[in-house]
């Protein structure tokens, strides 16, 4: 159910469709190629190194560094409300990289380049539609994590 | 029927008699620790404290009326503070102050209102706080058939035991995505003190009404109520289910 | 083989069109484009269409274009790169020339943005990062530059200064070009005291949306010769590139890398480095972007655009004078046009005909870069006077 991710989803169907269930079993997942191990965040059914189609999702730790991130002042469609929100790119401590929203635990003034957060999986509480999506915290955040189905 | 609750620990409001003990022995029966709320009556909530703690469940009374919101939080509070979380909700507490709409005054309105419809309020939404948070909980709402029908004199209470269904379903919409389910249990007459009140005539029309020709004992309720809290029913939400005898199809 | 050139450019003024449809305003470029060269239509075998189709409600613009401006039934088709649209158009012409099939080609490259609303505008051109992976968090095009910005910033002391000079720089010479959508020059405090869009890049900091075409009708050699005889500005060098979309997986945004492999293929194929330069025209979409255009271009070193732009090494009299029509900031932005605007600059350049107010004398050698998106795409062209 890929359509669960994001605030506003413009992809609803994927090869790594079940991404967004384990997210929202508080579980973030990225993929190792089943032919020669390697691991892509964001996670793909396609391994970039050897071209193998099978893919098995495996539990990244979230730990991870700001690299760049922006104050969003004009927002696009959908985010009206949420102006102005802060977003960073973020290097994982296992390797690859994400982009999000920093959450609240994140004093905006002190956002910086190097410095270090925690990938939270989030349920967007407020709708009715099951929306999940991960934000920036300050690292050690816990959350609660549940038995996917 | 083994329901798999050992450990989880309950809070039920207007546990002190009637269908509220029954649900407290109930759910102590299949291993919950037990709060209860209760309000006046303090030999009655003794009774039902030992009869937990015969059962071998620890069992916490607290006095708190359901009117009163910030007692309701203060009781959600020493529950996960003294059993140690939250993991089950029955609300129960309900008066009644019958009388024809045109010599209800706005005080008997406004009791059962208070008691029956936002006493339900105060408590879920404490217990929806939490179990959003922990992402599981289940909530259990007694209301009535006078909820689904027109009862004669009960005005303010089919109001109130109507908004309560509502409340359920809208409940259920909000809390369905963390693991929480919401569900109403609906009773006819039951056996109860609240009906001993009654004068016979009321009791025999209940069991003329009633397809299985008898009235509920509260254990009949506590039954469903505990089915409900289990994982057994943990795809029923949003439900209002008729533990009536028949009496209303 | 055979050289390419241009014979004839046309421009129209880019601004709010809401006097005309994008098949008029393309023919507007495409009937002063023929004047320029003073060509016959008939000489025309076959048009590319630059233009991004997620902005009209027409849909398949280059069939509706080509009927508008009677050319049925030559041949036509869309490019579509994003904001390289244009050059992409360019390069397609460039190819059936080289490859001998056709001898005069019509690019046209054309955009109407104000057919949409504001935020559906922004959310579109945020999708032009990973609509999987990003845009359900909210990114925007400028969100994207601003990020860039703050990492250049971070790795090089660049400042919001710098990049308010690009801005000044831009509007100073807008204000000398009757096609641009805006004609005032502007101060460093007032681009300074501009609204925030995404941070640290600002109003002034943001080319704007415009509507508007441009056209260049491209020839082999023989015929270039025939039909423009010295006016011809030959297109030498051609190098066309991509970098990863996502910058998720872009390992350095301080720079784009398609715009530093293109430049490499354009020198080599024109024979030319950096220094060889007269005048360029760069993707100034955003004022960061100009000043790692000036670094990904070899103008200056990795890190030195700031400095650049603040010792006015990019205005004429300078070492490398670049966006001397105003460049994307002034002029505004219809995407698919872009790229065609910048290469009619280049020929006025080149010819002498950029009027007293911005020409840079002796310009022989020039340079066009145009990106797509956030990078995904760079075309940066080489062109000659002989």
């Amino acid at each position: 159910m890929f359509e669960w991710f994001g605030k506003v989803n413009f992809c609803p169907h994927t090869k790594v469709d079940g991404f967004a269930g384990h997210l929202r079993a508080g579980r973030l997942m990225g993929s190792t190629c089943t032919a020669c191990g390697h691991l892509s965040f964001p996670p793909r059914a396609d391994c970039p190194a050897c071209r193998h189609g099978e893919f098995e999702f495996t539990e990244m730790s979230g730990r991870g560094a700001v690299m760049t991130f922006t104050t969003i002042a004009a927002a696009p469609a959908g985010f009206e409300d949420e102006v102005p929100f802060q977003l960073g790119v973020v290097d994982l401590e296992e390797g690859g990289r994400l982009l999000a929203s920093f959450g609240d635990t994140v004093d905006p003034e002190k956002i910086a380049i190097d410095m270090p957060v925690q990938v939270v999986p989030r349920l967007f509480e407020e709708s009715e539609d099951i929306k999940v999506h991960y934000t920036l915290e300050i690292p050690g955040t816990t959350w609660v994590k549940t038995d996917p189905e | 029927m083994q329901l798999g609750l050992d450990g989880r620990v309950a809070l039920v409001t207007g546990g002190s008699r009637g269908i509220g003990a029954a649900v407290c022995l109930e759910l102590a029966r299949q291993g919950c620790e037990v709060a209860f709320t209760y309000v006046g009556e303090p030999d009655e909530a003794n009774d039902t404290t030992s009869a937990i703690e015969k059962l071998g469940r620890r069992a916490l009374p607290l006095e708190a009326d359901a009117a009163d919101s910030a007692a309701t939080d203060k009781a959600v509070d020493r529950t996960v503070a003294e059993l140690g979380g939250l993991d089950v909700l029955v609300c129960n507490a309900g008066i009644t102050r019958d009388a024809v709409v045109w010599n209800m005054s706005d005080k008997a309105w406004d009791d059962v209102i208070a008691v029956n419809l936002k006493g339900y309020f105060t408590f879920n939404r404490a217990a929806a706080r939490l179990f959003k948070d922990q992402r599981r909980g289940r909530i259990v709402n007694i209301s009535s058939i006078n909820g689904e029908r027109g009862k004669f004199g009960q005005a303010n209470y089919t109001a109130a035991k109507g908004g309560v269904n509502a409340m359920t379903r809208t409940l259920a919409r909000e809390l369905g995505k963390f693991n929480v389910t919401v569900n109403a249990v609906a009773p006819g007459m039951v056996a109860t003190e609240m009906a001993a009140d009654l004068a016979p005539e009321f009791r025999n029309a209940a069991v003329r009404e009633s397809m299985l020709g008898r009235l509920a004992d509260p254990a009949d309720i506590a039954h469903v109520v505990a089915f409900l809290c289990s994982d057994f029913a943990r795809h029923m939400t949003g439900q209002v289910i008729r533990v009536d005898g028949g009496q209303y199809i | 083989m055979s050289r390419v050139g241009i014979v004839g450019i046309g421009h129209t003024v880019f601004g709010r069109r809401s006097d005309a449809t994008v098949q008029e305003l393309a023919f507007e470029a495409w009937r002063d484009a023929l004047a320029d060269g003073d060509l016959d239509p008939d000489v025309i075998e076959a048009t590319v269409i630059g233009s991004v189709p997620e902005y009209h409600k027409q849909r398949s613009l280059a069939g509706v274009i080509q009927e508008y401006l009677n050319l049925n039934p030559k041949p036509t088709w869309l490019t579509e790169v994003a904001c390289a649209s244009g050059s992409a158009a360019i390069r397609t012409a460039w190819l059936s020339i080289k490859a001998g099939v056709h001898d005069v080609v019509a690019v046209i490259g054309c955009q109407k943005m104000t057919e949409l609303e504001t935020p559906e505008i922004l959310a579109l051109m945020g999708r032009v990062g990973d609509v999987q992976w990003e845009s359900g968090f909210g990114t925007t095009f400028p969100g994207y530059y601003a990020m860039f910005a703050q990492r250049h910033m971070h790795e090089f002391g660049t400042t919001a200064e710098h990049l308010a000079q690009v801005a000044v720089k831009n509007h100073y010479y807008g204000a000398r070009n009757t096609k641009a959508l805006f004609q005032k020059e502007i101060t460093t405090a007032k681009a300074l005291a501009s609204d925030p869009v995404a941070s640290p890049l600002t109003v002034y900091d943001c080319c704007a949306n415009a509507d508007g075409a441009a056209c260049v009708i491209l020839a082999g050699e023989s015929a270039a010769r025939k039909m423009g005889g010295d006016r011809v500005v030959w297109l030498e060098g051609n190098g066309c590139a991509t970098s990863s979309m996502s910058v998720l997986r872009r390992p350095d945004l301080t720079g784009i890398p398609s715009a530093r492999e293109a430049a490499d293929q354009a020198y080599r194929m024109a024979g030319i480095t950096a220094g060889d330069v007269k005048v360029a025209e760069v993707h100034d979409c955003f004022t960061i972007a100009e000043i790692m255009a000036y670094e990904d271009l070899g103008f200056c070193g990795k890190g030195e655009g700031g400095a650049f732009v603040a010792e006015k090494q990019s205005y004429i009299g300078g070492a490398t004078p670049v966006n001397v029509d105003g460049g994307l900031k002034a002029k505004g932005h219809p995407v698919g046009a872009t790229g065609v605007s910048m290469a009619c600059e280049m020929v006025r350049q080149l010819r002498g005909e950029a009027g007293e107010a911005r020409q840079v004398p002796d310009a022989d050698i020039g340079l066009t870069h145009n990106v797509g998106g956030i990078g995904q795409y760079c075309f940066v062209n080489v062109f000659k006077k002989d």
